[in-house]
């Protein structure tokens, strides 16, 4: 009997070329998995140095047949330790530690990654090895990954009893003595001197002492650094190694409990012991977080650094709930990071000694837990809950400054390392220590940082700078700062990106032949009376109208929108970037688009007087604004003018004008009301957010002015059509794709979100918010008035839309139709489809009812219910930021406008706290806390804080909730930080 | 049992077999010993995805191939109530249930629900949950238990009886079975270590000499020719048997040697055999018979001359000795086990 076993040689020889491995995989079922793979071993794959003349020929021909050239430069840079010049070998922890190090222009080029480093590096952490991969593209810095398991000679097996770790360190070991000895060969080849050195990095001790026994060339992180030129800024970028952390551990205490283990948490969770949800930590009590689980209505409230236990906002954690004499309520006072600690000292390792907990936050937290003892039915203990492990970290890289007093003052001038404290930008994050030899060089200045790690011994999360953006309160610095802070994608269009535009640029028309295959399923609306309106200085023209009075007494109506599906094709590289970025963003003095400027400003954009493709939506519409017939088409247009929201309401009601485009204008506008009636009755929400807009200087863009925005009846035409034919388009995706329908929705607010703000109004001003349908909302928003004060209803409306959920694109597949819900427009059913240049939700909408109306076939990608989940979920998120990203340059500019100012404004109490309170001031849609501290001259001022009543009285002065006072408004810049902040009191 | 009822043996020859099988000493028709085996060739660890497995082919041609496969399960609470200890609950499920057992037998020419299959499989699930040894191996914790699936393959025509190809290919199999080391605690969710080689043997080993320290029961096919015991008939045996018996033993924890764990009676195919029929009585020779004569024919067994169906039955004391020739010391089970010892993965 011949055997049925596969021969595997049990140690591989060269004769031999197949092997095979096992191992063991634990489904998230629980189930477990006996992988084997089958590997071929090959010898051809290559070196790719340019030294070594026998790989050349092994290198895979590319598409064109054409070779790629050798990566790794024949003649690399030497430093003091290799002057022959060197390859670099990084092992995984290498790259984990330091990838900033790697990323820098001037360091570290000829890398060999290994497959093997690089799926473990895609194991530990996705982002960093998408910034890996992103590094081997670049062609300067000379990455090469090398497939050593797929090389027989660098091929390792597991050993019996070898962890995979050790294993893995084994490979690369066995890879560089490999590329040692095959550089010598071919060296010797060329008869040339200069060998370079194969230098393997690692911050593994224990690799690299086997390394030395092997009579390999290794080299710890920080000693390879220190050799290069410009070693301090370098070293800086390089985590405290683990070398540093472990003589750190021996005699320091744990200040933090430790995590349960991984299988210990999901068990916990599955059985409903425990709970996940995403750490979110409140803006105005830093030791204060909240978790929703899925299991409560409420949020789980998380007190105290000790009940963190090292969470950081974002992070997704497993909770354990108190029990019910830990119960507090939420807190009712502003807490500050940088006013309990502002005198620790970074430096100070022992600080274990006092605890996680300091004196004065443990003060500031019992006065908390007296408090809620006390209250009865509005502040009722809520339950609160303890971090017991972290399921997955979502750090970042945040934006901050380095805290003053944290640095010594001696050392500003020397170069010796010293740990400083970096404050983020986001309040929300702790504060993170860094090591640092240019702590006096970074003062002041806007800079990157990346937390590495959080261990239990350390009060703080230990991080490490990046780079420096600039001097804080430049407008360059601030600006990308706000950028990376929300993740906007800023950087220049790729030219792969670029490669797919026309290529006749700005000189692309409408083929004048109508046989052009560009004409064909295209109807010729250049005859109709097309016109935009737009904020003024507006480029990306999204959508046009017009509208005519047909025969029978009915309207004809038309909305056209830029036809970008035609130029952005589904799948190629503009397509993905797009898709990556989401939607354009809009800064004050800054837009970052989503589309190239070619695109988007010229030719997809609307203008007037210029032929251009179009997607349009025409209805027929009776007296009453109801839809005889909607037809979907693809068109060619013409606008007639181009106008501004202003400009176009001078037009309407000049009644000297009497030309026929005018005429359709006022068409639209008496529709446009009829609609607007109609939708409110329905139910729509009038919701509203503080709005201001930047008057700028026109020469060098500085602010000058504050204005709130104003509405003109115009503004509102423009909505009410853009609604209409969202609306339409919804009705028609989905009636073709049920399954795939790209489609936005807002899900009604929980009760439970309006409760507070409902008892509000209950108890100060005797005012009834109803919130079991948008309509009885709607309608109850409409009675909160002040007749002594018009802007109360409008303050009601801000902090009404803060309770509402965010509105959502989904895949009409994933939810049930009543769940398709727009509860804030009362729709049915509705999704994004008039801006397709600056959302990219829009351009997917344009795809799918372009296939609806058979124009074309529908791409793949938009037929995959889970490849459109992943790209709603980006966009939502995206979506999202840029709002953020776009109200924090506001923030930056309004600060800007008043710099140097001290004005005197009306404002109302929006939130009261047992120490301070928040008011807003409308004029600037600024809020901002008033804290008793201040008022008293630096002392707290005896007060009396009513939960119940919402008020604080101290001194002579009481202070109710929606009270309107009058505050000064002045800016002043932080002592420690430089850093300019406005400032409000009272007057 | 179809596939043995058309035995190609003419009246003489069944005859001419059951004789010989009959003297003391027996003359089998390849010239073995009563006791001798038919070579076998064996290997396991045959198919690298499965957590256990082994291939055995016999002389006559056939062969089996068993897999075996692990996979974790979520023990079901009774009653829906945790139970305390004091109920003895905890100890129950330590010895697990007879549930996590999984046998199936594919036999070719067979539905899996026809007699044989399902029939050879209660068998070998029998043999193989008898001592409560191996169910108690499958407990993970309060919570989790393995399940085991034993997938017996046969390749051939079943040309003899197959229990015991399949018996002692699934005892080689399960000798190999190695399941995932457990580094999560007992009963939290299971989690692995994902090093196959942490892995460790169901039927666990000495850690010096790498024997299996218990090991699997063996189902051995004892037949009687009168009073002789024949094991490890051939087809052509079974044809003539006057009683088969299917005999699992498994090693005795206690004192080394072997015990026998079930026994079941296995119906000869030779009963269905057609007794020879005398020329007078043939037709189509020119005879025949009155109905008279053709019942004394049959009830006085006036033709055993040639051929006679045996009626079945076996006396207490062959059994005795079937079942004493199994176990002994010395004796057949333990030079098949034995035998088995020799085959490496």
């Amino acid at each position: 009997m011949t055997s049925l076993k596969r021969s595997y040689a049990s140690s591989t020889t060269p004769s031999t070329t197949l092997s095979s491995k096992t191992y063991l995989r634990t489904l998230r079922s629980g189930k477990v998995q006996k992988v084997v793979r089958e590997l071929y071993l090959r010898q051809d794959i290559p070196c790719s140095s340019q030294l070594c003349s026998t790989c050349i020929d092994l290198a895979p021909a590319g598409f064109h047949g054409k070779q790629d050239p050798p990566v790794l430069s024949a003649t690399p840079a030497g430093t003091t330790q290799y002057p022959q010049g060197h390859y670099l070998v990084p092992d995984t922890n290498a790259f984990l530690t330091a990838m900033d190090l790697f990323e820098a222009e001037d360091a570290a080029r000829d890398v060999i990654v290994l497959q093997t480093v690089l799926e473990e590096v895609k194991n530990r952490s996705l982002p960093l090895y998408h910034r890996l991969i992103a590094l081997t593209k670049n062609e300067g810095k000379r990455f090469y990954v090398f497939f050593n398991d797929f090389r027989l000679e660098t091929y390792v097996t597991r050993e019996a009893g070898e962890s995979i770790n050790d294993r893995n360190d084994r490979a690369v070991r066995k890879a560089c003595s490999w590329y040692g000895s095959h550089l010598q060969d071919a060296v010797k080849a060329r008869q040339s001197a200069r060998c370079p050195a194969v230098v393997m990095l690692s911050d593994d001790r224990e690799n690299l002492r086997k390394a030395k026994e092997d009579g390999l060339i290794a080299s710890g992180l920080q000693d390879y650094v220190s050799g290069l030129p410009d070693a301090d800024r370098l070293l800086d970028m390089v985590a405290a190694s683990r070398d540093q952390r472990a003589t750190r551990d021996e005699k320091a205490k744990m200040v933090y409990p430790e995590y349960m283990s991984m299988s210990a948490m999901l068990t916990g969770v599955k059985a409903g012991s425990l709970h996940q949800g995403t750490f979110s930590v409140s803006p105005y009590n830093y030791l204060e977080g909240t978790v929703h689980v899925p299991a409560f209505d409420r949020p789980l409230i998380i007190q105290g650094r000790e009940n963190s236990n090292r969470a950081v906002s974002g992070d997704i954690v497993v909770l354990e709930v108190l029990p019910k004499d830990q119960w507090k309520a939420p807190s009712s006072k502003v807490i500050e990071e940088d006013d309990l600690t502002k005198n620790e000292n970074a430096e100070n390792e022992d600080e274990s000694a006092e605890g996680v907990v300091t004196e004065k936050e443990r003060r500031a937290l019992q006065e908390e837990v007296k408090r809620a003892h006390g209250k009865v039915a509005e502040g009722k203990p809520q339950p609160t809950a303890k971090v017991v492990g972290v399921i997955k970290r979502n750090w970042r890289q945040y934006v901050g400054h380095v805290d003053k007093d944290s640095v010594r003052s001696e050392a500003k001038q020397s170069r010796a390392q010293q740990t400083v404290f970096l404050i983020p930008m986001d309040k929300r994050i702790p504060k993170i220590k860094v090591r640092t030899r240019q702590a006096g060089d970074l003062l002041g200045k806007r800079v990157l940082v990346t937390i590495d790690s959080w261990d239990r011994d350390s009060r703080y999360p230990v991080g490490h700078f990046i780079r420096s953006l600039g001097e804080l309160e430049t407008k360059g610095a601030e600006t990308e700062a706000l950028l990376l802070e929300w993740d906007v994608q800023y950087r220049p269009f790729p030219k792969s990106v670029l490669d797919c535009l026309p290529a006749e640029g700005h000189d692309w028309k409408v083929p004048a032949d109508t046989a052009d295959p560009g004409w064909k399923g295209r109807r010729d609306l250049r005859d109709l009376l097309v016109c935009s309106i737009d904020p003024p200085g507006c480029v990306d023209i999204d959508d046009a109208l017009h509208a005519k009075l047909l025969p029978n007494g009915n309207f004809e109506v038309g909305v056209h929108i830029a036809d970008v599906s035609h130029f952005v094709k589904p799948n190629n590289a503009m397509d993905k970037e797009a898709s990556l970025r989401g939607t354009t963003v809009y800064l004050v003095d800054k837009r970052i688009d989503m589309l190239p400027m070619l695109l988007g400003t010229d030719l997809c954009s609307l203008k007037p007087y210029v032929e251009r493709y179009a997607f349009s939506v025409l209805w027929e519409l009776d007296q009453n604004a109801d839809i005889v017939n909607a037809t979907f088409t693809k068109s060619v247009i013409r606008s007639r003018e181009a106008f501004s929201y202003e400009r176009a309401q001078l037009r309407i009601d000049d009644q000297s004008q009497q030309d026929e485009l005018t005429q359709g204008m006022r068409h639209l506008m008496m529709l446009s009301k009829k609609l607007r009636a109609k939708r409110m009755a329905a139910g729509a929400l009038n919701l509203a957010s503080p709005e201001v807009r930047i008057e700028a200087e026109s020469e060098t863009s500085d602010p000058v002015d504050v204005k709130t925005k104003q509405l003109l009846d115009t503004n509102q035409l423009v909505e009410e059509f853009m609604l209409l034919a969202n609306i339409s388009v919804a009705g028609k995706n989905y009636s073709a794709f049920p399954q795939t329908a790209l489609l936005r929705r807002h899900a009604a607010p929980p009760k439970t979100n309006f409760e507070e703000l409902a008892n509000q109004l209950k108890v100060k001003k005797n005012l009834e918010l109803r919130s079991d349908s948008s309509k009885a909302l709607a309608d109850s928003l409409d009675t909160c008035t002040d007749p002594s004060d018009p802007f109360f209803n409008t303050l009601v409306r801000i902090l009404a839309t803060r309770c509402m959920m965010s509105a959502e694109y989904f895949c009409s597949g994933t939810q049930a139709y009543p769940e398709f819900r727009h509860y804030g427009l009362a729709s049915e059913i509705y999704t994004h489809f008039t801006s397709p240049i600056r959302r990219y939700a829009d351009l997917e909408a344009h795809r799918q009812l372009a296939a609806a109306i058979d124009y074309e076939p529908l791409d793949a990608s938009l037929q995959s219910k889970s490849k459109l989940e992943a790209v709603c979920k980006n966009i939502n998120v995206r979506h999202r930021n840029a709002q953020m990203a776009g109200r924090a340059s506001v923030e930056y500019y309004v600060g800007q406008a008043l710099k140097g100012r001290v004005l005197t404004e009306d404002g109302f109490v929006m939130r009261i706290f047992s120490n301070g309170f928040v008011v807003f001031v409308p004029r600037f849609g600024i809020e901002g806390l008033i804290r008793l501290r201040d008022l008293g001259g630096g002392k707290e001022v005896e007060s009396v804080f009513d939960a119940e009543e919402y008020s604080l009285s101290f001194g002579e002065r009481k202070v109710e909730l929606f009270e309107k006072l009058k505050v000064r408004i002045e800016d002043e810049a932080e002592e420690g930080t430089g850093k300019r902040k406005i400032k409000l009191s009272l007057v | 049992m179809a596939p043995y009822t058309n035995i190609p043996l003419s009246p003489a020859e069944l005859s001419y077999l059951h004789t010989s099988l009959a003297q003391d000493p027996p003359i089998r028709p390849d010239g073995r010993s009563p006791t001798q085996f038919r070579p076998l060739v064996a290997e396991t660890d045959i198919l690298p995805s499965a957590n256990g497995s082994a291939r055995i082919c016999f002389a006559d041609g056939t062969e089996a191939v068993v897999g075996v496969k692990a996979e974790v399960e979520r023990t079901g609470r009774k009653g829906g109530l945790v139970r305390g200890k004091e109920d003895g609950e905890v100890e129950g499920e330590e010895r697990g249930e007879d549930g996590w057992l999984d046998v199936s037998i594919e036999i070719p020419g067979t539905r899996d629900d026809d007699a044989l299959p399902v029939f050879l499989a209660a068998m070998l699930t029998e043999a193989l949950l008898a001592d409560g040894e191996l169910k108690g191996r499958l407990v993970i914790g309060r919570v989790w238990h393995w399940r085991l699936f034993v997938d017996i393959l046969l390749l051939s025509q079943p040309l003899s009886y197959p229990l015991p190809l399949l018996s002692l290919t699934t005892h080689l199999a399960l000798l190999s079975t190695r399941l995932p080391a457990l580094i999560s605690q007992k009963d939290e969710d299971p989690l692995f270590n994902d090093d196959w080689e942490a892995s460790t043997h169901l039927f666990p080993r000495q850690p010096t000499t790498n024997e299996p320290e218990t090991k699997p029961p063996i189902t051995l096919l004892v037949m009687t020719v009168g009073t002789n015991i024949l094991f490890d008939p051939s087809s052509d045996e079974i044809a003539v048997a006057d009683a088969i018996v299917a005999i699992s033993a498994t090693e005795d924890s206690k004192d080394g040697g072997l015990k026998m764990v079930a026994l079941r009676t296995v119906d000869p195919p030779s009963r269905l055999t057609s007794a020879g029929v005398p020329t007078q009585a043939n037709t189509t020779a020119g005879g025949g018979l009155s109905a008279e004569e053709t019942l004394k024919l049959r009830e006085k067994d006036a033709g055993a001359t040639v051929w006679r169906p045996p009626r079945g039955g076996v006396s207490r004391t062959v059994l005795g000795r079937m079942i004493k020739k199994v176990v002994e010391k010395g004796g057949v089970g333990e030079e098949v086990l034995e035998g088995l010892r020799g085959v490496k993965s």
